[in-house]
């Protein structure tokens, strides 16, 4: 294969990119094991252990990074971060978390099972899907979160905690200023549709 | 080794897309712009993507479809929301909603919320706000916005007449050729909420005038002038009618 000279120097480059890439990705996979994140994750970051966890698979690395950084300094102490989930992160340098953020990134999001209910109409209508995107999977950018196919408990949580300002760190600014938009009592459809998200 | 080279190949026409992408971020990104106190600063200096805006000739079909995510908040028929969270659009000087947009672009605005969809890429570039400020300049206002008390207008009539018609023009309807806002029809609330933060300096590129003129006022002169002006209803031809949609966003 004839490859152009001008082009060699940044094809090797891009081979070096390419081979720094996966290993910084196998990194994020074997910490993953190592530091236990497993146990309550699951291995494939889509089988939360119990009631209230969330699935981490195909969340935006950004939004995954800070969450681990607020959740280690104690910006974010909401729900079960603080007795659960922070003591983990002792243990857990910054590079370690980026790697596990981009990791995560990497991994297929579990497609839900079905009906959409009524809540997607209040996701349409009450602002969120202008920052949370299509069914909950196209944030607006790429500090936001993923919210489609996520747990339906943990995403009841953290919709209160936001509105009620139990939850502030990171860009939770942006989103408080709309809850009031919504009840307690449309909440949990909008959960329903999220947590289903095809 | 041919697979590898091959490989290669493949990753660089995949680098090389990512890269165009890199690279248009931080370029795309507006800098902070200078703001009251700062040295040299002028009030609505402009420049940049601001005047090349104001003087595109607007297309209206892309202003729609820029449109359609502003939507989401500011209804689409840009009617905002009574209580005041998200402003009224419709009606709003095409001078107006440009500044302001590039005041919130600019982050001399404090609105996180808004912040990601003032960016260029949410909107685009200059010829993209004008399109949407074109479009918006298409809708007719909200015929039922919020209102304060209606307990003191009296009083606010009077406060109107003398600190600001002067700007803001007899009944509140604003110039566009000035930069002074539509107050006429414009959600009570949020003309409180605004007033408020132009006063303490919130809005880093409030008009100083208008700042040092509303200093003295009292929270009851404040309601009662704001409460005036947002009742003042805008000329007929203005407004929508009642529980009017927005048939391009069926
Ligand atoms: C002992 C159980 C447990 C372990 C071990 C654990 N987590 Fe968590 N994690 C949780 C719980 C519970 C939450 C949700 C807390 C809440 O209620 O807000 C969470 C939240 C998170 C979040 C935020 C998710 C979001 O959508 O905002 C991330 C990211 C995360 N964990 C990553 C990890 C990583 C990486 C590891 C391993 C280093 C790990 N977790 C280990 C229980 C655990
Ligand atoms: C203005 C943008 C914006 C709007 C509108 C918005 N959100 Fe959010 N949302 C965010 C941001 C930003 C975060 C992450 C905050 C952070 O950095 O910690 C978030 C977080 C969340 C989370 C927690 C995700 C997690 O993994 O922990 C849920 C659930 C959520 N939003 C649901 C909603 C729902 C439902 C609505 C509509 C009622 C909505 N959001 C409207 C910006 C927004
Ligand atoms: C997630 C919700 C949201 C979206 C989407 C949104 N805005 Fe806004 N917008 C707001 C809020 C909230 C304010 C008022 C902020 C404040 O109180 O300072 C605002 C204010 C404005 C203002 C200032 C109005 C004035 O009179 O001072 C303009 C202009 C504006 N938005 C235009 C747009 C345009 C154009 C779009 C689409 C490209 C858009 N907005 C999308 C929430 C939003
Ligand atoms: C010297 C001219 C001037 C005077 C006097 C003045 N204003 Fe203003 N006002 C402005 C300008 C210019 C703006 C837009 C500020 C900017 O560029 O962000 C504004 C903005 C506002 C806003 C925010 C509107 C919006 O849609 O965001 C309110 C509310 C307001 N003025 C009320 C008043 C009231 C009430 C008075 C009298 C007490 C007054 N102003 C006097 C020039 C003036």
């Amino acid at each position: 294969m004839f490859v152009n000279p001008l082009i060699r120097p940044l094809a090797v480059a891009a081979l070096l990119a390419v081979a720094a890439a996966p290993a910084l990705a196998a990194d994020g996979k074997q910490l993953f094991t190592d530091k236990g994140c497993v146990a309550c994750h699951g291995e494939d970051a889509n089988t939360p252990l119990d009631v209230g966890y969330p699935r981490l698979a195909g969340q935006n690395a950004e939004y995954a990074f800070t969450q681990m950084k607020d959740i280690k300094s104690g910006a974010r102490a909401n729900g079960l971060t603080a007795e659960t989930m922070k003591p983990i992160l002792d243990e857990v340098s910054e590079p370690e978390m980026r790697a596990l953020a981009d990791y995560l990134a990497t991994l297929p999001r579990l497609a839900g099972t079905g009906p959409a209910g009524a809540g997607k109409k209040l996701y349409m209508t009450k602002t969120c899907v202008a920052c949370h995107g299509k069914d909950g999977l196209k944030p607006v950018l790429k500090t936001y979160p993923a919210i489609g196919g996520q747990e339906k408990a943990y995403l009841l949580t953290q919709m209160k905690d936001i509105k009620s300002g139990a939850r502030k760190n990171g860009a939770t600014n942006a989103m408080q200023p709309v809850m009031h938009l919504v009840t307690e009592a449309e909440i949990e459809p909008i959960a329903e549709f999220l947590a289903n998200v095809k | 080794m041919k697979t590898i080279i091959r490989a290669a190949a493949v990753a660089f026409v995949a680098t090389a897309a990512f890269g165009t992408i890199a690279l248009a971020g931080p370029r795309d990104k507006p800098a902070q712009g200078k703001s009251v106190g700062d040295k040299d600063y002028q009030w609505n200096a402009g420049g940049g993507e601001q005047d090349e805006a104001l003087h595109l000739k607007p297309d209206l079909k892309n202003g729609r479809d820029v449109y359609e995510v502003c939507a989401a908040c500011h209804l689409p028929e840009g009617w905002g929301l009574t209580d005041g969270t998200f402003p009224q659009l419709a009606g709003q000087h095409n001078k107006v909603i440009i500044k302001q947009l590039a005041d919130i672009r600019a982050l001399n605005r404090d609105n996180p919320t808004m912040y990601p969809f003032a960016l260029p890429d949410q909107i685009g570039g200059p010829q993209a706000i004008a399109d949407v400020a074109a479009y918006i300049g298409t809708l007719k206002m909200n015929p039922e916005p919020g209102m304060g008390d209606g307990k003191d207008l009296e009083h606010g009539k009077k406060l109107y007449k003398d600190n600001c018609a002067r700007c803001h023009g007899d009944h509140g309807q604003g110039d566009n050729a000035k930069y002074y806002p539509r107050l006429e029809g414009q959600h009570y609330n949020y003309l409180v909420r605004q007033y408020q933060w132009i006063k303490e300096g919130k809005r880093r590129n409030a008009n100083p005038d208008m700042i040092k003129q509303i200093q003295w006022m009292t929270e009851r002169d404040t309601k009662a002038v704001l409460d005036y002006v947002s009742r003042i209803k805008p000329p007929a031809d203005k407004i929508g009618p009642k529980g009017w949609k927005n048939p391009d966003f069926e």
